[in-house]
Order: structure tokens, then C-alpha cells, then sequence
């Protein structure tokens, strides 16, 4: 039975080979721009993963995303640089904080029907934004947190590191989105009255898939600062979390394992346009007009699925 | 012996609209029952009150002597109640089988292999052949199937079937009323039905409570209720609205 395999053998293979490639890309071409690019690249696809983890699945969209991202990355400076501790004590308190967000805000929110959980997450990632301005003594302002310790002090261990966080994220993410647990969430986007009368307690499911989202949003945000060395409020902005729903949208949503993919292209795409000079936000935009225009399921997860059921009666 | 269903003075208001007035009804272990009444008569309220779906004003709900008024309606389920809805409402995106499945994971299921079980549900429905298929590509026929099989996946002993043969042609509505007397003499299913399909309504259940603006206006065999002058007023106010006669 289908559902409750978990992943299919050629699809991990095939997962492990991407990583594998995109571990030795910077080797073969020994460039350092290219590690900050696929570093970049590979925390973005941490953040759409998790976005994807419970907007992709439930349908109910996330729109606060950044705020997750933000309270991550403010809790491994607050950590590194107030308190002093460690860099390693960011990534399961980034994690542990995230989590407590995601349980006081859903917890209220998801019980409603209809936007109010979008507009919510929305609302409480510009509140948050502001609150750090509003708060500068503590939170720096506009300059935010500077001088975090670097977790590896070599860019390219540190590539690989973050590599392997992504890898361990989207294998088990997928391997929960195929579980029991999955077929769930998948059910409550199909119908929540229908879950009701399944007898699904939808609201607790809902929330928990909130939290693990948060989670691993917050743990990107964690290694955001420490590649960055620096965390701003602009962490929290709405252009955040709208690219990472992009990234979730260009490798197709509910697949988990697309959204790896959405995150890569689009980083690499918006690097690979700056011979565009002043043109480069128009090309930019315009090509991801066509591709949603054209594959409004994504491109990533409908092509791999495609080619792996090639030849099969639909 | 205490009775499966217990209905006491539940009402119901949608602001001025007094929808369910004081309404009394038995259900006993094993009954097939049947709830008639004209459009706007408050049946279908009926069932999202005793579901849990919408909250009752007053009166009492108790299911195996235990009040269930106040509870979830996810919780309601796991007390062994199960429904299924008006319209047909698979969820989308899933396959047949998973929408059995996903019926198989609420509170009461024990079984520790649900896909066979659920395998086994869509044999008694007839949906077999039809497993993974997309449940947005079946027919509206199948869907009522595939709504029902869901329901047992929750393994009910109470079952309200809110219009299974609406939208049916001929041939799906005698198929579709095979099956639910067969879940109801094979499985000792207790089950409570709403429809329009008066004379496959009448065939199928032993006792009808037939209601209008709300209230009780009669309660008996079918053929007592086909004849009785307050069901015939209410639906056309002149003769026996069914066009059947129960004897023939």
C-alpha cells in the first residue's frame, strides 16, 4: 500500500544523488562565490521544506513564515552575543523558540475558519519587524545583531554542513508527509468538515504540523545569522516569506521534496541575472510570470512524478 | 434495555428562525429509521445537532446512556457515530482507498492492518476495482459509496445517512438501497436516514418520524405515515403524497 511505504526507494536515490552534486559543484569549480550562492540557496530550501511541510499539505497558507525565520535567527544572536553561549546552543534554542511562536499563535488562529490564519501570520510577522525597532536597546534596531560567531569558520565545511541539515530535513519531512500523519494533513486540505465526521481531531493536527514547520524554519534562520554573522529585523519582512512561497510554488506545493529544487533554481536564477544590471527584478519576475503562468503546479515535483509513472495508465 | 439514541427537547434557533422545536425521538439497537419531511423541515439540522456539527440551544443528547450534546464532533465519532453528508464531499487529491483510510485513523479503529481492512470496505461497497483512482473521477453514484464505506471505516454502530440516493438514477438507488439493507441485517448496523426518494425511503426502514417546521407531526410504520393526514398536509396538502401504497 502506497500511503503508508514511506519513501520510494528511487526517489531517495535520486535525492541523495542531488545532494551528492551539489556537495562537489564547489570542488569542481573551486569558487567561493558559488559555496555563499549554494549556502544561501540551501537555507532558503530549508525554510521552503518547512513552509511546505504544513501549508503545502493542510492548504492553509502561511503567510508569516518570516517571523519563524526571524525569532530563529534573533535567538541565535541574542544567544551567541548577549548571553555568550556557544554557537552550537543556537541551533536547538532557535529550534525550541520557534516552536513556542508557533504553539501561542496557532493555537488561537487555526481554529478559524477561512483567511484569519493567513492574515494572523501575516500581521504577527510585521508586528514582530516592528517590535524590533520599536525595542533597539535590546534587539540593535535597524542594525540589528552584529558580530555572531561563525558555527565553521571555513565557508565550504560550512556549505556542507547546512547541505546535510537540508537533507536530514526534507528526508524527514517527506518520510512524515507519506506517514499516517501525512494522509491527514493531505485530508484535512481536502475537506476539514469531512475530517470532522472521520473522527480527526483537525485542530490538534493542525497546530502540531504548525510547530514542526516553525521548527525547522527557526533552525534556517539559526544558520542564516551564523552565515551572515548578522541578523536585521528585514529578516521579518513580508518579501521573506513571499519568497520562500514562491520557491514552495516554482517546485510545486504538498511534495516536499520540490520545493528543494524551487529554492535552488530561483536563488541561482536571481544570481545568474545580475548581468542584467538594472533590468535584473523585470527578467526576474517576468520569467516567474511564465513559469507559474505555464506550470501552475511547479515545475520540480510534477516533472520528477511524470517521469517516474512515464508509460502508466493514468 | 437502555436505548441506543436518546433525544430530549433538543432545540434549535437560527436567529429568528425557530428550526428545531422540542424534538423527542428513541432510536433502539438495530432500527432502521427514517426521518421524512418536506425541504426546510429541519432534518438536515437534525443530524449536524446529533453530529456535534453545529451546538443545540437546549435538550439533551445521550448515545449509550452517555450525554454527547457538549462534545466535539470528532469526539462523537469515537462514542460510534458516524455520518455522511448531503452532498458528496470526498477529499480531493486522495484516492479512493485513502479516503477509506483516512477514516480508519480516527479513535475507535483497533485494526492493526487498515489498508486491508480498507481494501475490505470498498469490496462491500463495490469499489474494489476502483481503488486508486483519484475520488474526484468517480461517478456521483460511486461517491455515495465511497461516502458510506468511509463512514464504516470508523466502525460505527450508529450510522445517519444524510439523502444517500439524491442525484442517483434508478438502477444506482435500488444498488445503493441493496447495500444498506444488507450493512443493517448483516452487520446489526443501527442506522437513521434522511431522503426524498419516498418509495425506496418507505421499503428501507421499519419506523418514520415524520417532522415539519421543526416538531414531530407524526411517528409510526410506513404505512401508518403514508396515510396520516398531517404528513399528507404537509407535503401537498391534499392526498397521499407518496403515490404508493404500502400494501401492494
Amino acid at each position: 500500500m502506497k500511503t503508508f511505504k514511506g519513501l520510494d526507494a528511487v526517489s531517495s536515490w535520486a535525492g541523495l544523488a542531488a545532494l551528492v552534486l551539489l556537495a562537489v559543484m564547489p570542488v569542481v569549480f573551486t569558487s567561493n562565490y558559488l559555496v555563499g550562492v549554494l549556502t544561501v540557496a540551501a537555507i532558503y530550501g530549508i525554510w521552503s521544506v518547512s513552509w511546505d511541510f504544513m501549508s503545502g499539505l493542510t492548504g492553509r497558507e502561511n503567510f508569516g513564515h518570516s517571523l519563524f525565520i526571524g525569532v530563529g535567527a534573533y535567538a541565535a544572536g541574542f544567544l551567541n552575543v548577549q548571553f555568550g553561549l556557544g554557537p552550537w546552543w543556537s541551533l536547538p534554542v532557535s529550534m525550541l523558540v520557534a516552536m513556542v511562536f508557533a504553539l501561542v499563535l496557532g493555537f488561537p488562529t487555526l481554529r478559524l475558519k477561512g483567511p484569519y490564519f493567513a492574515l494572523a501570520m501575516l500581521s504577527s510577522a510585521v508586528i514582530m519587524q516592528r517590535l524590533m525597532l520599536i525595542f533597539w536597546e535590546y534587539t540593535g534596531g535597524e542594525e540589528g545583531i552584529q558580530d555572531i560567531t561563525p558555527l565553521i569558520a571555513n565557508h565550504l565545511h560550512y556549505y556542507w554542513f547546512v547541505l546535510a541539515v537540508l537533507g536530514i530535513v526534507t528526508l524527514l519531512l517527506s518520510w512524515l508527509a507519506k506517514s499516517r500523519w501525512g494522509l491527514i494533513l493531505r485530508a484535512i486540505r481536502g475537506d476539514e468538515a469531512t475530517c470532522l465526521a472521520a473522527g480527526l481531531p483537525i485542530t490538534h493536527y493542525k497546530i502540531l504540523s504548525l510547530v514542526i514547520s516553525a521548527a525547522f524554519a527557526g533552525l534556517g534562520g539559526a544558520l542564516y545569522a551564523h552565515y551572515q554573522l548578522q541578523v536585521s529585523p528585514q529578516l521579518f519582512a513580508v518579501v521573506t516569506s513571499i519568497t520562500v512561497i514562491t520557491m514552495v510554488y516554482v517546485g510545486g506545493m504538498g511534495s516536499i521534496y520540490g520545493p528543494v529544487g524551487g529554492a535552488l533554481l530561483l536563488t541561482v536564477m536571481t544570481e545568474g541575472l545580475r548581468d542584467f544590471g538594472e533590468w535584473r527584478l523585470m527578467v526576474y519576475s517576468m520569467l516567474l510570470i511564465f513559469i507559474l503562468f505555464f506550470l501552475p503546479n511547479g515545475i520540480i515535483a510534477p516533472v520528477w512524478h511524470k517521469w517516474r509513472h512515464k508509460g502508466q495508465q493514468p | 434495555m437502555s436505548a441506543l439514541l436518546e433525544i430530549r427537547q433538543l432545540d434549535k434557533h437560527f436567529g429568528g428562525l425557530h428550526v428545531l422545536k422540542h424534538f423527542n425521538m428513541t432510536l433502539q439497537a438495530g432500527e432502521i429509521v427514517g426521518i421524512l419531511g418536506p425541504n426546510g423541515a429541519g432534518k438536515t439540522t437534525l443530524f449536524n445537532l446529533l453530529t456535534g456539527f453545529i451546538p443545540a440551544d437546549s435538550g439533551e443528547v445521550m448515545l449509550h446512556g452517555k450525554s454527547i450534546r457538549q462534545m466535539k464532533a470528532n469526539a462523537i465519532v469515537g462514542m460510534g457515530m458516524a455520518r455522511t453528508f448531503q452532498l458528496c464531499r470526498p477529499f480531493i487529491g486522495l484516492t479512493v482507498l485513502e479516503n477509506v483510510l483516512v477514516g480508519s485513523l480516527g479513535p475507535r479503529v483497533k485494526h492493526h492492518d487498515l489498508g486491508e481492512r480498507a481494501m475490505h470496505l470498498l469490496s462491500q461497497v463495490g469499489l474494489a476495482d476502483k481503488a486508486q483512482q483519484a475520488s474526484e473521477s468517480l461517478s456521483y453514484g460511486d461517491l455515495r459509496r465511497l461516502e458510506i464505506a468511509r463512514a464504516l471505516a470508523t466502525e460505527p454502530e450508529l450510522l445517519l445517512l444524510d439523502e444517500p440516493f439524491a442525484g442517483l438514477g434508478s438502477i444506482e438507488i435500488e444498488a445503493l438501497s441493496a447495500l444498506i439493507r444488507q450493512l443493517h441485517q448483516q452487520q446489526h448496523l443501527t442506522i437513521l436516514l434522511i431522503e426524498h426518494k419516498l418509495r425506496e425511503f418507505m421499503q428501507l426502514v421499519s419506523r418514520v418520524v415524520a417532522i415539519d417546521f421543526g416538531e414531530i407531526i407524526a411517528e409510526g410504520s410506513p404505512s401508518e405515515i403514508v396515510n396520516h393526514p398531517r404528513v399528507i398536509e404537509a407535503y401537498i396538502g391534499k392526498q397521499n403524497p407518496l403515490d404508493w401504497d404500502p400494501h401492494a
